[in-house]
């Protein structure tokens, strides 16, 4: 019947949706997944048309508030140096990242300890290690043991063509001493669980046609809808409904149709990332939970945490052959990762190695840094920079503060009427800091490796691809909102498997530990399946 | 405007106005090789990104339409009449009014330019679509990670 509950309902069918559906599909629960996006069509992706560059300008653009997409959801990030960017489709942000697919370190959980700062997250790397082992294959990860930076990790495939770019950086790199390593990236490098190997055609911010980029469209979907869940696509969840008891008892959405509909369930579980998550909670207010929902802590919104990125740009006398190769994932470098006091900021950062502009990238880049002028002088100045660029990304670790905030905007909403979220956000002394020193060290391994000049951007302004750390885990339900497997201090059948729950970001991309998350806490609940609300 | 085509397309006075507009952004390259972007039919590239922005669109008219203005006022002829020192003299008269021609253009004529397969080839690419043949690309050298593991573990556990 219509109205029958589903035994867990999951919100959101992204990263951590997809992998925790596919992890608990195996009990033969009723799991249903609503999703606010649609289904992708790779054969319609950018990469496979000549108007490629430009589709970064309109409908494949980065941020939410340019795409005009009705599914995205608009974000007021007007209070913010850096402007949110997420995706909304069957595959969530996966669809667009670069799939650069590195793991935190050990240190990384353990920041209060180590370093004094931030808080010790409820669990180690021990405990996830298992679960990146088992990401790694399903999304298929390509990369090297033997990292120096990281303890014995498996890596299933061979790493992506680093190129003339990537093997000039890497001697410059060595010239200076300094770590670096070919990167963990979710890109398939040889055939692998049906996907096609990567043909280094270098669109990956436009989703990738041949689906060797590791979305989980096309990763944990398919054997999840074969083992049974259900997703339904165009179902925009308004907010999480509360029985008497104070218990989830299900949630109210609109349908494709902008018709507002009822799913009752016994478990719910939200995984729609680090702005996405606390708008819903906080859109789920009732006489039981006035703040929102789950926020008792006062925490729902709260330290959220972007990585501030910056980007440093050499320009070489030789051509790098840079616009060949997957775009985000190169080589990187763990050379100042762990805290330095010398260096008179805490924690650290990552160096990602990205590859060079495209014919229109070049020229759009060369203008927005007054290289490439319209006129007489025109083609001389872009002659001087195409196919000799290379670009590096610096990742700064950034840490929680309550300031730093998601809120819900009293004016702008999506489209189907619901209150949209409003971003607070303000770097860091600290980050400050650190962004000083990693442009300084990035300009030097350019130079060291043969660049004759050197642009920055810093912070980067539309780098706000990694949302985290706005209903953060931890044991204490005053200081944190949910436990260590993902459940809710205030709700026992309410689940949060999403960057939100970060306790703090790391210096690397978190998707990888988003999915490992989401596949612990499966495992722990079906663990726990006799006493879940216990 | 009175007389405009509709479906978001400029006026026939103004696309020679464009195209004329087009060569002094990118002119054809000394050697003769490289295009300007005049000569390619860039107008209708122009045309269809502008289209979700029609308020952009009028102003580059505004703009086009000043051009003339001042052609006419200084010359007695059409701007894409004019030599092409007359023209780029009255481009850069525009850009002290207000009637200057919004930087935007710029971005879209560069976007519009570099896609384009006679620029593509000239410059030593295929003119295709990077997908789905991509690149080939060398075997990775690993013996330059030789110093890297030398120097041993790096994390803190």
């Amino acid at each position: 019947m219509a109205d029958d509950p589903v035994d867990v309902l999951i919100i959101g069918a992204g990263a951590a949706g997809a992998a925790f559906a596919w992890s608990l599909a195996d009990t033969r629960m009723q799991i249903l997944c609503l999703e606010q996006g649609d289904w992708m069509d790779p054969a319609q992706y950018p990469g496979a048309r000549s108007d490629w560059e430009s589709r970064q300008l309109s409908d494949f653009g980065l941020s939410p508030n340019m795409r005009g997409r009705r599914e995205d959801y608009p974000v007021n990030d007007s209070n913010s140096p850096i402007a949110a960017s997420m995706f909304s489709a069957v595959g969530g942000s996966t669809i667009l990242y670069a799939a650069h697919f590195p793991r935190f370190h050990p240190s990384d959980f353990r920041t209060r300890t180590l370093d004094g700062v931030g808080d010790d997250w409820p669990l180690d790397y021990q405990r996830l290690a298992p679960y990146y082992d088992v990401n790694a294959h399903m999304m298929g990860v390509s990369g090297l043991g033997g990292d120096p930076a990281y303890p014995t990790k498996e890596v299933p495939l061979p790493p992506v063509a680093l190129g003339k770019l990537g093997e000039t950086l890497a001697r410059g790199f060595n010239t200076l001493g300094w770590h670096w390593w070919p990167s963990d990236s979710a890109i398939t490098t040889r055939e692998h669980e049906g996907r096609a190997p990567c043909v280094n055609a270098g669109t990956c911010l436009l989703g990738c046609p041949q689906g060797a980029k590791a979305s989980t469209d096309i990763t944990y979907w398919p054997p999840a809808l074969r083992q049974g869940v259900t997703l339904k696509t165009r179902c925009r969840v308004r907010e999480i409904t509360v029985g008497a008891t104070g218990m989830a008892d299900g949630v109210i959405y609109y349908d494709r149709d902008g018709v507002e509909q009822r799913q009752r369930a016994h478990v719910v579980v939200v995984a729609c990332n680090g702005i996405g998550t606390p708008r819903l909670l906080l859109n789920s207010r009732s006489s039981q939970f006035p703040d929102g929902l789950a926020n008792r802590s006062g925490l729902v919104g709260k330290n959220l945490m972007f990585h501030p990125y910056a980007m440093v740009t050499g320009v070489f006398d030789e051509p790098l052959e840079g616009y060949k190769g997957p775009t985000g994932c190169c080589i990187m470098s763990q050379e100042f990762y762990e805290s330095d006091p010398a260096r008179g900021f805490v924690r650290g950062y990552s160096f990602e190695i990205l590859r060079g502009f495209g014919p229109v990238s070049t020229a759009l880049w060369g203008m927005s840094v007054g290289r490439v002028p319209s006129g007489a002088d025109h083609h001389r100045a872009y002659a001087d920079l195409f196919d000799r660029t290379a670009g590096m990304v610096v990742i700064c670790e950034d840490l929680p503060e309550p300031e730093n905030c998601v809120t819900i905007d009293p004016h702008l909403t999506d489209s189907d009427g619901i209150p949209a979220p409003k971003v607070t956000y303000r770097l860091s002394d600290n980050s400050t800091k650190m962004l000083a020193h990693s442009v300084a060290r990035g300009c030097e391994v350019l130079q060291a490796a043969g660049a004759t000049d050197t642009e920055v951007a810093s912070p980067l302004p539309f780098a706000g691809w990694h949302l985290m750390g706005t209903a953060r885990m931890g044991t204490d339900p005053e200081r944190s909102v949910v436990n260590e497997w993902g459940r809710c201090h205030d709700v026992r059948n309410l689940f949060i498997i999403d960057g939100s729950i970060f306790v703090t970001a790391a210096a690397v991309n978190p998707t990888n530990t988003i999915q490992a998350l989401a596949l612990h806490i499966a495992d722990t609940m079906k663990r726990n399946l006799a006493n879940l609300f216990d | 405007m009175s007389d405009d085509p509709g479906d978001g397309r400029f006026p026939e006075q103004h696309v020679r106005t464009l195209d004329r507009v087009l060569d002094e952004i990118i002119p054809p390259s000394e050697d003769g090789r490289l295009p300007g972007a005049g000569e390619i039919g860039l107008v209708q590239h122009i045309e269809a990104a502008l289209r979700p922005m029609p308020e952009l669109r009028v102003m580059i008219e505004q703009s086009l339409a000043a051009l003339d203005d001042l052609a006419r006022q200084r010359h007695d002829r059409p701007f894409a009449a004019l030599a092409k020192a007359e023209r780029a003299a009255l481009v850069k008269e525009l850009e002290s009014t207000h009637h200057a021609l919004p930087p935007i253009l710029t971005m879209y004529v560069y976007t519009g330019y570099y896609m384009h397969p006679r620029v593509l080839e000239t410059l030593g690419l295929e003119a295709r679509p990077p997908h789905p043949k991509g690149f080939d690309m060398p075997p990775n050298d690993l013996s330059l990670l030789d110093p890297v593991r030398a120097r041993g573990k790096r994390y803190r556990d």
